[in-house]
């Protein structure tokens, strides 16, 4: 059998490959980084929610699988460039930055995932311009480090907003999609800043929470045993106060109708999740159908939810829509599964 | 800025505003305060939250269920009885806002459905009592005729041990500075006493051994008043960089 090609290392990739070999298919599994992983090892991730586990311990156990088995041959570093379909799977064209090379592949797993929305686009929330409004991933990072400091003066925030939906449902920046994330990835950065840093004052400005399913454990405990506060109302700018060295956040609390106007030392934007730039290059290439918001299609969406409707061609994780790593890793799984199927026959 | 909209001025937001030796507060060119929400505090939250009555204060999600099903709010339609706004102001600090509402809070007649009610479980009644304690100890709330009648009450009780109605009736009448016509509270007085309903004057009735119970109630209700009057955290500080 020719091997299965797996497009993407992030955490439905890495689940895919691992399933396949275990299946005893050969797997050729391709990451066009330097190393795998993904984004959650791209901007270091600290905790995931709801369980609190370090994500250095969720990757690192996919990543044991992965490396450590003879099946799967791994190339970073490498692009795909070319995709034919032929009489049973595809010939493909793998470039590195020096070199490349065809291979025949018997069916195709695309993992590509997501980039994160980039910030600067909400250019009325100063991201880029203030230093201390900072972003999700950049959020992650410091608490992974354990350096919980506003990156203009070194010194320890007192009172951190969060913003939610930036990049996410709004037609401004031509996102109307909700990223799923944004809300319970909030809430567990402020949980976790409040078991570090009890003196910390944290506050979420939501329209609505959508911590679904039982992630609604986390938002209540937030609440409950962290006191973390939410405000209903989406803040329309922020600029500088107290002689630039805070921020001032300008929004409307909905629940008082009135306009508010709250210093904070630290800002945090939630942003959203589009479609990455891998996705969009491998929908052109395979011409896998692409919706209205840029993420690939599945062909049914209830029953069929990793099969592209392309022969050869499945689907897995981010690349179909924002998703968690649990989502991600499952979908790794069907896609395994269905891919091997279809080389097997 | 003039105002049209005279629903918009409560007594606390008018500028008392003096031109030309003219005082012009309150009339068509009445000014208002900034409704601008300029800082938020834990304090009041805090506060509430480290009291026995308050702690389920922060699993407020405002959903509105205890408002909606308030007997003083929904069905006597005393609009501004709103325990869930109460709470949101509590939580968020808005100390000014919440001030306004010191005496109010204290209109809740315990039916506790809001409690029954609550989907996430907090004792919506014993907070809004624990957010009215945290505004009597701190102060700075103007006294309405429900709290003179509370405190008439409270004396004319602890006085006997037994509730004298009359005596509690010229008690507040002489707090709120006015007096009904004698012809009319003795055809009142007549009326009560001779139906059996009031005990007052020869035909009071009192408690046994009242004034040695008083005495152990009034020290221990001092005591119980300066413990938590200690407790109340000190007024809010400018807004600024805390220290």
């Amino acid at each position: 059998m020719n091997p299965i090609l797996v497009l993407g290392g992030g955490p439905a990739g890495l689940s895919a490959a691992s399933e396949l070999a275990a299946l005893g298919a050969p797997t050729l599994l391709v990451e066009r980084e330097s190393y795998l992983g993904g984004n959650p090892v791209r901007w270091h991730y600290s905790l995931l929610a709801p369980d609190l586990r370090p994500a250095e311990e969720v990757i690192g156990a996919l990543l044991e699988r992965v490396e450590g088995d003879a099946r799967i041959e791994r190339r970073l570093s490498t692009t795909l460039t070319k995709a034919e379909l032929g009489s049973h799977g595809y010939r493909v064209t793998l470039a590195t930055a020096d070199a490349s090379e065809t291979r025949d592949v018997a069916a195709v797993v695309l993992a590509t995932g997501f980039d994160h929305f980039d910030s600067r686009r909400k250019f009325e929330y100063g991201y880029g311009r203030f230093p201390d409004v900072v972003d999700f991933k950049e959020l992650e990072g410091m608490l992974h480090d354990n350096k919980l400091v506003r990156p203009s003066d070194g010194q320890r925030p007192h009172r951190i907003a969060w913003v939610l939906c930036v990049g996410s449902r709004d037609l401004q920046v031509g996102n109307p999609w909700c990223c799923r994330l944004g809300c319970v990835v909030s809430i567990k950065q402020a949980v976790e800043v409040r078991q570090k840093h009890p003196e910390v004052d944290a506050y979420i400005y939501y329209m609505d929470i959508r911590t679904y399913g039982l992630w609604e454990d986390l938002y209540w405990k937030s609440m409950q045993e962290y006191g973390i506060k939410f405000i209903r109302g989406r803040i329309g700018a922020v600029t500088l106060a107290e002689g630039g060295s805070r921020l001032l956040a300008t929004g409307e609390d909905t629940i008082l109708s009135r306009p508010t106007e709250v210093p904070f030392d630290m800002i945090v934007l939630a942003s959203g999740m589009e479609a990455s730039a891998g996705t969009k290059q491998v929908a052109e290439l395979f011409g896998v159908p692409v919706g209205p918001e840029g993420f690939l299609t599945p062909r049914l969406t209830d029953l069929n939810p990793v099969d592209s409707g392309l022969p050869g061609v499945f689907l897995a994780g981010a690349a179909t829509g924002p998703k968690a790593i649990p989502d991600a890793v499952t979908e790794g799984m069907g896609a395994a599964l269905r891919a091997y199927q279809y080389a097997r026959d | 800025m003039p105002i049209v909209e005279k629903s918009l001025v409560s007594v606390d937001r008018v500028e008392h505003l003096e031109v030309e030796g003219i005082d012009v507060s309150g009339d068509w060119n009445t000014f208002l305060r900034s409704r601008v929400v300029t800082d938020l505090d834990v304090k009041i939250a805090d506060w509430v939250k480290g009291q026995p009555q308050g702690e389920t204060i922060s699993r407020c999600w405002q959903c509105g269920t205890c408002t909606a099903g308030c007997c003083l709010h929904t069905d006597y339609g005393l609009e501004e009885f709103n325990p869930r706004y109460f709470i949101y102001l509590a939580q968020i600090g808005y100390e000014e806002e919440l001030r306004r509402y010191a005496s109010t809070i204290w209109r809740c007649v315990s039916c506790n459905k809001c409690v029954e009610r609550c989907p996430k479980g907090v004792k919506v009644e014993e907070v809004i009592h624990t957010i009215g304690t945290y505004l009597e100890l701190s102060g700075g709330a103007a006294e309405s005729p429900a709290d003179r009648f509370d405190r008439a009450y409270t004396e004319n009780l602890l006085g006997r041990g037994i509730l004298d109605e009359a005596a509690l009736f010229r008690t507040y009448e002489r707090l709120e500075g006015r007096r009904t016509p004698a012809r009319e509270l003795l055809r009142l007085g007549l009326t009560l006493l001779k139906s059996g309903r009031l005990h007052t004057g020869p035909f009071a009735h009192r408690t046994r051994g009242w004034n040695r119970m008083r005495k152990v109630l009034e020290a221990k209700l001092t005591e119980d008043r300066a413990r938590r009057r200690a407790s109340v955290p000190a007024p809010p500080v400018p807004s600024g960089r805390k220290p």
